[in-house]
């Protein structure tokens, strides 16, 4: 019996420390993880061209939601012109926003077939923040393209989310707020401005057959 | 200064009147509106859309055909030689630049590219220097200004050349003063053969970058300034040696600074719509 008993301790002891919640994913490997599964799922679903567009469309969608800060990224974009928006314009935003997200980036998902994303590293920033570095590498002619991550603990330590994505030092999220500024200033300093091209732009993507 | 520079430089100077009207700042009751000017840094902006519209029209008309055709007809590894060979071209420019940044060591791998591709690279359609150990980087006048601390100066779209500011201008003016090929164009009566390298450049540029450009295009809600945005933070990478191809043991922090044009503070923005 002595020997059962030793051995519930050393079970107990271990199921503890594999199953015991962390309390802040502080392995730094963790987050490069969260990006590289993300990336090959991404890459394995959206390459397959023989799915149809909608299909695509709705795993895109589903992919995005798990892993990005959508709302988030969504209201900085705005920037300012979010306070100024009526409820019912920031709740057509938000929808807009996601849906360019989804109706843009699904047909550049199908050109990354058989590409590799290799986690090089990932460093803190701020106070929040950890930028993971990562390189899309292209398997015949060796090119790779720099791919940086801002991620952010997604509360109670249990995953992260994505803030913004940066391409060769070009930002997302400074890209698309420094063009939704322009659109709003064009268009008479107004938010329901931008929600007509919006509403074009992204219908016209939706219906794009690639 | 030759005859046809002189009628280019009207030129330009003609366009710089006709269109010289600047943008309307927004009332200055509007602070907010105020400080999205300064930031978006394009008092030009009305002359720069005009110029950008003539430029598509060229590139519609004549580099784009011109690019497919490229890209078209020509088999990869002939255009990967031409791509070699007009990147070999521009050692002694990037060279002069490195030195004149004070770093020795990506000198050095300009210097020792050059002398392999050129000789073992023939003449520079192959690049054997790169598994050598000897990457390729760029560097320009424009980004030598940047390290010495000028400042990126307004916004600017060139004719023909596209996307620019007053700094970077400067900088294609300079690079194209100090390279010997340019002289030796010049002092030969080979104008035509420099006018050449330039059209290469164009077409092998655009043909490589032919899918990017029409994804912006068709993707983009405002193509102007989605091209001012991705321009600038694109150079504010350049200058900071981007961080992979610089020393090997891992990127340093200066480019997570977040791009130049728009400093202000993501973070806290985002925390607090929380």
């Amino acid at each position: 019996m002595i020997i059962r008993r030793r051995f519930l301790i050393v079970f107990a002891a271990f199921a503890l420390l594999v199953v015991a919640p962390c309390p802040a994913p502080a392995n730094s490997g963790d987050e490069g993880r969260f990006i590289e599964s993300m990336a090959e799922k991404a890459i394995d679903l959206l390459t397959d061209l023989d799915r149809p567009r909608d299909e695509r469309m709705t795993i895109f969608r589903g992919i995005l939601n798990d892993h990005f800060a959508v709302e988030a990224i969504g209201r900085w974009v705005l920037g300012r012109y979010w306070n100024r928006a009526t409820p019912e314009e920031k709740a057509e935003y938000l929808a807009l926003f996601e849906d360019l997200i989804v109706v843009t980036y699904v047909d550049r998902f199908s050109e990354y077939a058989g590409e590799h994303l290799e986690i090089v590293g990932s460093e803190t920033i701020g106070e929040a923040d950890l930028m993971v570095h990562s390189l899309l590498k292209r398997p015949g002619d060796g090119q790779q393209v720099r791919v940086d991550w801002r991620v952010r603990a997604a509360g109670q330590g249990a995953s992260y989310r994505i803030y913004d994505v940066i391409v060769e030092g070009v930002s997302m999220a400074q890209t698309q707020r420094s063009e939704f500024g322009s659109v709003i200033s064009r268009e008479g300093r107004s938010v329901a401005g931008l929600l007509d091209v919006l509403r074009r732009k992204t219908s016209d993507l939706g219906k794009t057959t690639r | 200064m030759s005859r046809n520079g002189i009628a280019w430089l009207g030129i330009f100077a003609a366009t710089g009147l006709v269109l010289g009207a600047c943008a309307t700042p927004p009332p200055s009751d509007d602070p907010e509106a105020v400080a999205d000017h300064e930031r978006i840094n394009d008092p030009l902006e009305p002359a720069n859309r005009a110029i950008f519209f003539f430029n598509r029209g060229f590139d519609t008309l004549l580099l784009r055909p011109l690019a497919g055709f490229y890209g078209g007809l020509i088999p990869p590894p002939i255009r990967e030689g031409v791509h070699n060979a007009l990147a070999n071209l521009q050692a002694p420019v990037i060279l002069f630049n490195d030195l004149l940044q004070g770093e020795t060591d990506r000198a050095w791998t300009t210097a020792s590219r050059f002398a392999v591709n050129t000789t073992a690279g023939l003449g520079g359609l192959r690049d054997p220097a790169t598994g050598m150990g000897y990457p390729r980087h760029e560097e320009d006048f424009g980004q030598t200004l940047a390290t010495w601390g000028a400042d990126e100066g307004p916004y600017l779209m060139l004719p023909l050349l596209g996307p620019s500011n007053s700094r970077d201008a400067v900088g294609i003016a300079v690079d194209f003063l100090v390279d010997p090929f340019n002289w030796w164009a010049h002092s030969t009566g080979r104008r035509a053969v420099a006018y050449a390298r330039g059209a290469m450049r164009a077409v092998d540029l655009r043909a490589r970058n032919d899918a990017i450009l029409a994804d912006l295009e068709r993707s983009s809600l405002d193509h102007y300034a989605a091209l001012r945005s991705l321009y600038r933070q694109r150079r504010a990478d350049e200058i900071r040696n981007g961080g992979l191809d610089g020393p090997p043991d891992g990127p340093g922090t200066g480019r997570l600074d977040g791009p130049a044009p728009d400093p202000d503070a993501k973070v806290s923005r985002i925390t607090d719509s929380f």
